[in-house]
């Protein structure tokens, strides 16, 4: 599936600021499942993109614009082409050892209500990590309302999994916590997902987890849909939470109250046959 | 676009690339081969040659051991050798002939020019000036038969199927002097630095034009681990795999968006573009250089399968 993704950032400031600094993490990469075909990052101000590789393995880009402005965006652009791996990542960049994804954030603790609920998932599914994950996935994904409300970027699993509500980034985090608990080593995944009923953009991306099952390698599994990650699933970054893997990271010096709007079309790409020529 | 079409178009390209190729290869050996003996030390190039040449099997047949002019002979002029340059030569321009509606006329007349004045070198050049005038011959008709398909052809289907045999071509032939000479690049070489190494090092980047862009790349002497580095996983290296690859999936994505839909070819093409790019050179010597080349030349051909069934046949 081809899928088109544009996806812009826009910045508004109350008070110029004198300099703003952010690191993108945009760029998807390829593995088995994903090729992206073509992207580009645009800036509304000149400045020098630089471009990395984190620890994880993520392309990140990082740029100081100098002020004073009062609006900033930041837009990306891009087509990939996926296929459907039944949720297995495979031929992606691995840079850690899996053990190293069972190291507990802040954002992805597991309290005492999350504890009891991964036991009673395993008690129910037994032990095998293949279902017990997807026991895990399809519990999150009955109990746990999507709701864009009440919880917010900093929101942990612990005060996320108390509310029972909450948006992808939530319900990851969650499972996260959940299956590191229980000893699979888990990770965030920050990516895009193309819906078949186009509605317009939407207001952020999409997140998802990731497994390391034995034997599998990583495996995926979407608890805000229930299901593990298909062709309409696109993957740009991974982390150990939302931190590890957020879209745009930054910092600015000078300026007042700053709001950002976020726009992102993620659409099947129309691929328009031209009139074959016969020669 | 019939099959057929596109078959003489990608062969026709092969075909051309594949003699320039060769022409390199001979270049190369002939200037190893004219150093003392003291510095190449006692290995026998020209069989180094014939093995990169990818004909050894046949050549021993014929021959018992690689001489200099019987390997100039069979790689070069044999009508015996059914890749020599000349049959090379012989085969683009038949493919030309049955596609000539398909070509401009630049580039008609670069091909046909070209076995026209192949018959001018006969059986061959009886000295090493006039092999090394030929050679030079072979690899200036190359670049304008290459010259005037980027520059004249219409960017269709036709030119993207002629690309692609390009790049097939040269990605099987940077692989196969990867293949001989991978023990020369292992970063455990014994005898590093020593004048041997030197030269046969210079050697591999000679044969696909590498010798200046490696001294502007890594401003260093010659090191074997970034000769393999430039080789296999430098994209700005013309004729390094990824820098093939990244071509071959351009224009076999342009033929998909052309045609609408895409294959077995398509999704061959980005696995290995994207095992390339995701490989660092010190992950391919700790799994062995060898295994990942002669991987790459068996997936280089399963692409090139692919392509047969999914457009050629």
């Amino acid at each position: 599936m081809r899928i088109r993704i544009a996806h812009t950032t826009t910045y508004r400031y109350e008070a110029p600021p004198k300099t703003v600094t952010q690191v993108l993490r945009l760029t998807p990469r390829n593995h088995d499942g994903q090729y992206v075909v073509n992207w580009r990052i645009d800036l509304s101000r000149d400045c020098q993109l630089y471009q990395r590789e984190g620890a994880f393995g993520n392309i990140s880009h990082s740029f100081t614009a100098e002020g004073p402005f009062d609006e900033l965006s930041v837009s990306v652009e891009g087509e990939v082409d996926t296929q459907d791996t039944s949720g297995i990542v495979r031929g992606a960049v691995e840079r850690f050892p899996p053990a190293l994804y069972l190291r507990d954030t802040q954002l992805t603790e597991a309290d005492a209500a999350i504890i009891d609920f991964a036991e009673a998932t395993r008690a129910k599914a037994g032990a095998d990590p293949l279902t017990l994950l997807h026991a895990l996935t399809a519990d999150l994904n009955e109990t746990f309302a999507f709701d864009i409300e009440p919880t917010h970027v900093g929101t942990t699993a612990a005060e996320a999994f108390k509310l029972k509500r909450g948006v992808c980034q939530d319900g990851t985090h969650i499972f996260i916590a959940a299956a590191r608990h229980l000893g699979i080593p888990a990770r965030y995944i920050g990516g895009h997902y193309c819906r078949t009923d186009d509605d317009g953009p939407q207001e952020a991306g999409h997140a998802w987890a990731e497994a390391y099952v034995d034997k599998l390698g990583w495996v995926g599994f979407d608890p805000t849909h229930g299901i593990s990650p298909t062709e309409s699933h696109v993957r740009v970054a991974v982390g150990l939470d939302y931190l590890g893997a957020a879209p745009v990271r930054g910092t600015r010096h000078g300026g007042g109250h700053e709001t950002m709007a976020v726009s992102v079309h993620v659409t099947p790409a129309s691929r328009q046959a031209q009139s074959q020529s016969q020669s | 676009m019939l099959s057929r079409t596109a078959d003489n178009l990608y062969w026709l390209s092969r075909y051309v690339e594949r003699a320039e190729y060769l022409a390199r290869i001979l270049d190369a050996t002939q200037r190893l081969s004219a150093l003392p003996l003291a510095y190449v030390g006692t290995g026998n190039e020209w069989e180094s040659a014939v093995l990169t040449a990818g004909c050894a099997g046949s050549f021993f047949k014929t021959y018992e051991t690689a001489t200099e002019e019987n390997v100039t002979d069979y790689l070069a002029f044999s009508t015996a050798n059914p890749s020599s340059i000349r049959n090379c030569f012989e085969m683009a321009r038949g493919n030309a002939r049955a596609v000539r509606t398909a070509l401009t006329g630049e580039m008609w007349d670069a091909i046909n020019g070209t076995w026209l004045e192949l018959k001018r070198f006969g059986t061959g050049p009886g000295s090493r000036e006039e092999t090394s005038r030929f050679l030079r011959w072979v690899q200036e008709s190359s670049l304008r038969f290459d010259g005037s398909a980027y520059r004249t052809m219409l960017r269709n289907d036709a030119y993207w199927f002629s690309r692609l045999g390009v790049y097939m071509e040269r990605a099987d032939n940077t692989a196969r002097i990867l293949d001989v000479k991978y023990h020369l690049l292992l970063p455990d070489n014994e005898r590093v630095g020593g004048p041997l190494d030197y030269f046969q090092w210079a050697a591999i980047l000679r044969s696909v034009s590498a010798l200046t862009s490696y001294h502007w790349v890594y401003r260093e002497s010659l090191k074997p681990w970034l000769v393999a580095d430039l080789l296999i996983l430098k994209e700005e290296m013309p004729r390094s795999l990824a820098s093939c690859y990244e071509a071959i999936v351009r224009n076999l994505d342009a033929i998909a968006t052309h045609y609408g839909r895409q294959g077995p070819s398509q999704r061959q093409a980005r696995g290995v573009r994207t095992r390339l790019q995701n490989s660092k050179m010190d992950g391919i010597f700790q799994r062995g250089l060898h295994e990942f080349i002669g991987e790459f030349i068996t997936e280089n051909n399963r692409l090139g399968m692919a392509i047969t069934e999914q457009f050629l046949q």
